[in-house]
């Protein structure tokens, strides 16, 4: 027979796919039904389990969370000005098919027919609010119901406050400049009220229709009144619209969304998400190793089989193509199983997260359900395809000879898949290229230097023989005669405990952090324009109702113009992605609605010609204590012996102005030049909502430039009412009300809370997975060392107790290098990612290693108890067929 | 009558730590369809690498293996597997069967890798002739060794191979069941004409098949007819 005719004749009669597929499903079946693949689907569904499950619920929560922060601006986009917008804009936007509505704020003093009140004054359109509710009700205090039609021509709605403050009655009237309204409806809330300013903050509010506005006659020419339109609608037409206002606006006009608002809010969020993106990472890899290693022991059990199976025929594609089959079936059951207990994660999630969830949160969308199945997909080729590839190199040969070990698995090959695999979810996952190298590249290190210590630290007397004398001796013999599984063992377990270590003490870590952020008495109400005079009549009315006073603070506004005798840079000028930070401070003391005053001034450059420099006006005090919350970083404070002409500033706006200690900085304060000097730099929290300042001056420097007052107060229910009598005695003091403000954080940290706790417990869940697969990789060496052990006289108890000594050693070990690893990458962590400052945890210093050797002990005892309680014979029989 | 199996001038050495180990050096044999031959040494004689060389399990390291009419030596890995499927059954020692799946499973393996769609009815017909057909759905772990070897021959011959290839098929046996296993592996070598290369150093068995060569340290040193057995194919020669 020629060549040619011989292998045409081979390649007859070869098995079809749907052949391959048959007894790929076979074997999947009847080893599922031996158990052999349990571990392995499970971890598969864990890693589906965890992504969708997670995905589903921020999914949901973060596009609530969205709508929730849009009714914060009662629309999707804000555009706001001193001078009524051009009302094209207005037509322009509903040309594009966006919805529009028309808001005109300004303050004023209201009558009634025995007292009168400053009031902040907002007219509404009709359409208004776009986004968010009017809660109203029909008595002071009473029950809140929603009316989003607002107030009809000839009616007002006010907040319950005004009706004491006036002497008045639901019914009564009420004048308004020319006008005269009816008061309909106590209005409860508002959702646009934490607009910030002076205009939406002068007093309690006064709700009317803007087709009453005109009769008024209140606004004049000069009146100071802020305008704004609001849109809402598809956020592309919203990104178009904005680009198209961009263009047509001289800069006069401002346009927002969510993200420009409150800094308090979305730190919190950026923070909640940052962990819950590591958490549902952490579940992942770990549930990836757990993959790696059942799949790996399968695949060695497989030898024979992939041997048996060449015998008859199989070539190595086909042996490829049945273990792919199987992969791929399990790869199926896993995404659908694992797909349905996401979904009843994120039901739990949300059910336990009813009570801080108020609102009703949107469909979820299927981009979850692909996340899992897609993470399933790179886990199981990451990790799982490469030791089950490698079957399709075993020497048929095996058949014959069962000592050969024919197929050896390529070392390198896996560990260069799994990484990869990590790589690739990482980036998936963190969207940022460097982060990914970054942790794939820390996780490898550690992995490395762990190794290498737990190996020294095996690497203590000889492995020669089994010393079975003591139980001791034989625990001891037996983690140094598997040392390199040892060193797997003590690696993969330390790496589990780390992670779990790591993400339990962030967790507490962050959750004390934020309710110490705004515990239970932040203030709520910021008081402003407070006079000099004044502020010691205000202490004793605060004193006689017995209300909590807190510190007053003296502020001006202050522009910097030199630093060491060169033109001051504008602190935000370089940095496209900080929006500027306003501070509660700033939004208090600002004669602006919206930001930190900046105005012109003209300074001549070297060459002689005269250019405009801008000036940023911020709110500056002096103090000889150093307020809460503010810590000195460089220089000194000075307390109360002082010098006037020192200046104490925020760290990060000093190195963004390029400031450093013992610099002359001149500022610009009510017309007047004043010098000083750096004294010292301090960190401040601006998350606290109490007065912060980038400039505290010493005592002395700024005292006689005419300072008004700031200072801070906690009301709450019908304490509030203290307000009309302050307002009354104090009629030029502005009250600024936060409460909604702080109640919206305090809610969000709530709800981030509870889900960092369940992420923390899907981790938990993943490392249990980890431990027991590592446990089990080594069952087969263990059954047959102890089998023999025993033929040869050993006891029951001498075995038992040496397992729980080995395992106990080995989970001590673990334990000490995973406390080790998870400081250091806290250290990372808080100080890198979720800007905290950074201190040791004694107690897992105890806890760690403790834990480590009480979980391991206890797990690897388990599992590998019935290495004693099989027979000797049963074993040693099983083990040679 | 032509040779189904030849070795010319076949040579097997591996590298070890203390240099070249060789296992066979030089062999030469031919044999015919049909014929039932028995491959006799000690242990280490090179008695289970001459198997491998010869079923294609494994390569030579010099010299020419032709089986069924081909060239081994000229074939990779993935020709030689599907020549294996078409051509070549086996029965080992240790039994080898699929531990997760049934009997019945484990003999319509090789037909359902040729795609047979007769595979359930071919596999129970044969368990049935070798005497299992009450254990068509027992576990190999719930059956008893000889009961474990029968499955092995019934998947051997459920290929249709033209040669068989039996290493140790009665080494983990008890002498009664043993008897009974080759027995039954006579008698359907028989039946389906299938050209028997049996490896044992039980030289009892050997004298049950027509030839006998001997393996010394991985040379032949004899190939002779067994009397009273066989079709009478060349003469006892010593080598």
């Amino acid at each position: 027979m020629s060549e040619h005719a011989s292998r045409a004749a081979v390649s007859t009669a070869t098995a079809s796919p749907t052949t391959l597929m048959r007894v790929a499903l076979r074997l999947l079946w009847r080893d599922w039904r031996g158990g052999e693949l349990r571990l392995l689907l499970l971890a598969m569904v864990m890693a589906v389990t965890s992504v969708s499950g997670i995905a589903l619920f921020t999914d949901r929560l973060e596009r609530a969370l969205l709508q929730e922060s849009a009714t914060m601006l009662a629309a999707d986009r804000v555009l706001s000005g001193r001078q009524m917008p051009p009302r094209e804009w207005l037509d322009e936007a509903a040309r594009q098919g966006l919805a529009t509505a028309e808001v005109q704020a300004f303050a004023s003093m209201v009558f009634s027919d025995q007292a009168n009140l400053l009031v902040a004054a907002k007219a509404v359109s009709e359409a208004y609010p776009l986004r968010g509710d009017l809660r109203v009700a029909d008595q002071p205090f009473g029950a809140a119901y929603t009316d989003n039609a607002g107030p009809a021509r000839g009616e007002v709605w006010v907040e319950s406050r005004v009706l004491p403050g006036l002497g008045l009655d639901i019914g009564d009237t009420l004048y308004l400049g020319d006008g005269e309204f009816v008061v309909s409806r106590v209005l409860v809330q508002e959702p646009d009220r934490q607009q910030g300013g002076m205009m939406d903050n002068a007093g309690p509010r006064v709700l009317m229709n803007l087709d009453d506005v005109p009769a008024t006659n209140i606004i004049q020419p000069g009146s100071r009144v802020t305008y704004r339109y609001l849109f809402a609608g598809e956020l592309v037409v919203l990104d178009v619209f904005a680009d198209w206002v961009r263009e047509q606006s001289d800069g006069g006009f401002r346009l927002r969304d969510v993200r420009d608002e409150s800094q308090e809010v979305s730190d919190a969020l950026a923070r909640g998400e940052s962990f819950l993106l590591l958490g549902s990472l952490f579940a992942v890899l770990l549930a990836g190793i757990a993959i790696a290693l059942t799949a790996r022991r399968y695949s060695e059990r497989h030898f024979d089989y992939a041997a048996i199976l060449k015998t008859l025929g199989c070539t190595s594609n086909q042996i490829s193509a049945i273990y792919f089959g199987i992969l791929l079936s399990l790869l199926l059951i896993a995404v659908v199983v694992g797909s349905v207990l996401g979904w009843l994660v994120h039901e739990g999630i949300l059910l336990l997260l009813q009570s801080v969830i108020p609102i009703a949160l949107p469909e979820a969308s299927f981009t979850p359900f692909w996340l899992g199945a897609l993470t399933a997909f790179i886990c199981l080729f990451a990790f799982a395809m490469p030791p089950l590839l490698a079957l399709k190199h075993t020497s048929p040969l095996r058949v014959l000879r069962k000592d050969l070990v024919a197929a050896p698995l390529s070392t390198s090959l896996p560990y260069i898949f799994g990484i990869a695999g990590a790589l690739v979810l990482i980036l998936w996952y963190s969207q940022d290229v460097l982060i990914s190298v970054i942790l794939v590249g820390a996780v490898a290190g550690v992995a490395l230097v762990l190794s290498a210590m737990s190996y020294l630290l095996l690497r203590t007397g000889s492995a020669a023989g089994m010393r079975a004398g003591s139980a001791w001796m034989l625990a001891m013999s037996a983690v140094r005669r598997r040392r390199r599984q040892s060193v797997l063992q003590v690696l993969v377990f330390s790496l589990t405990i780390m992670s779990l270590l790591t993400l339990a003490l962030l967790r507490t870590d962050l959750i004390n952090d934020w309710q110490a952020q705004l515990p239970e008495d932040t203030p709520n109400h910021f008081m402003m324009n407070i006079s000099d005079s004044q502020v010691a009549g205000m202490q004793s009315f605060l004193q006689d109702n017995e209300v909590d006073a807190n510190p007053f603070y003296p502020m001006v506004a202050a522009g910097l113009l030199t630093v060491n005798g060169a033109p001051a840079p504008h602190p935000w000028d370089d940095d496209d992605d900080e929006t500027g930070r306003s501070t509660m401070t700033e939004r208090a003391g600002a004669e602006q609605p919206d930001d930190a005053t900046s105005d012109a001034t003209t300074e001549t450059a070297a060459d002689g010609s005269a250019r405009p420099q801008r000036v940023e006006n911020r709110q500056v005090t002096w103090t000889a204590q150093l307020p809460p919350d503010n810590d000195v970083v460089a220089g000194s404070w000075w307390g109360d012996d002082s010098r006037p002409g020192r200046v104490s500033v925020e760290q990060d706006y000093a190195e963004r102005i390029g400031v450093s200690l013992g610099d002359e900085l001149v500022f610009r304060v009510n017309e007047q030049e004043i010098t000083a000097v750096v004294d010292n730099m301090r960190t401040v929290r601006w998350d606290n909502m109490q007065p912060n300042f980038f400039f505290i001056f010493s005592p002395g420097t700024l005292d006689h430039l005419g300072a008004t007052y700031l200072s801070t107060l906690l009301l709450e229910g019908e304490d509030k009412l203290l307000l009309n009598d302050l307002l009354r005695q104090y009629p030029t003091i502005v009250v600024l009300e936060v409460d909604a403000l702080i109640e919206q954080i305090q809610s969000i940290i709530a709800q981030v809370s509870s889900a960092i706790e369940l992420i923390a417990a899907l981790v938990l869940v993943a490392g249990a997975l980890v431990l027991l697969s590592c446990v089990n990789a080594t069952l087969d060496e263990r059954f047959r060392e102890n089998a023999i052990l025993r033929t040869l006289g050993a006891g029951r108890k001498l075995i038992m107790t040496s397992l729980l000594i080995e395992f106990a050693f080995i989970g001590l070990l673990a334990g000490v290098i995973a406390t080790i690893g998870a400081e250091l990458s806290l250290y990372y962590l808080q100080s890198e990612v979720f800007q905290q400052t950074f201190s040791l945890h004694y107690w897992v210093w105890i806890a760690g290693p403790l834990a480590g050797t009480v979980i391991i002990a206890t797990l690897g005892f388990t599992a590998t108890r019935k290495v004693v309680n099989s027979s000797p014979l049963a074993v040693l029989r099983q083990l040679s067929a | 009558m032509t040779a189904m199996i030849e070795a010319r001038h076949l040579a097997k050495q591996v590298a070890t730590s203390e240099g070249q180990l060789v296992i066979l050096k030089d062999i030469s044999l031919s044999i015919d369809a049909a014929e039932a031959v028995a491959i006799v040494g000690v242990s280490g004689s090179g008695k289970s690498t001459l198997l491998g060389l010869m079923a294609g399990l494994d390569s030579a390291s010099a010299g020419d293996m032709i089986l069924d009419g081909q060239n081994l030596s000229t074939m990779d890995e993935e020709e030689r597997a599907q020549l294996r499927g078409r051509s070549v059954g086996f029965v080992f020692q240790s039994f080898q069967l699929l531990p997760s799946l049934t009997a019945l499973e484990n003999v319509m393996l090789p037909i359902e890798l040729k795609n047979d769609r007769d595979a359930r009815r071919k596999a129970a017909t044969l368990l049935q002739r070798v005497g299992l057909e009450s254990r068509l759905q027992h576990y190999p772990n719930q059956l008893s060794g000889g009961e474990q070897q029968r499955v092995a021959i019934a998947r051997a011959f459920a290929s249709e191979a033209k040669i068989l290839f039996a290493d140790e098929p009665t080494g983990n046996l008890d002498a009664a069941t043993g008897a009974k296993v080759i027995d039954l592996l006579f008698s359907l070598n028989a039946e389906f004409g299938t050209t028997l290369v049996l490896v044992t150093h039980d030289d009892r068995l050997a004298q049950r098949c027509g030839r006998l060569v001997r393996l010394v340290a991985g040379e032949i040193t004899e190939d002779s007819v067994v009397d009273g057995v066989g079709d009478g194919v060349g003469d006892a020669a010593h080598v």
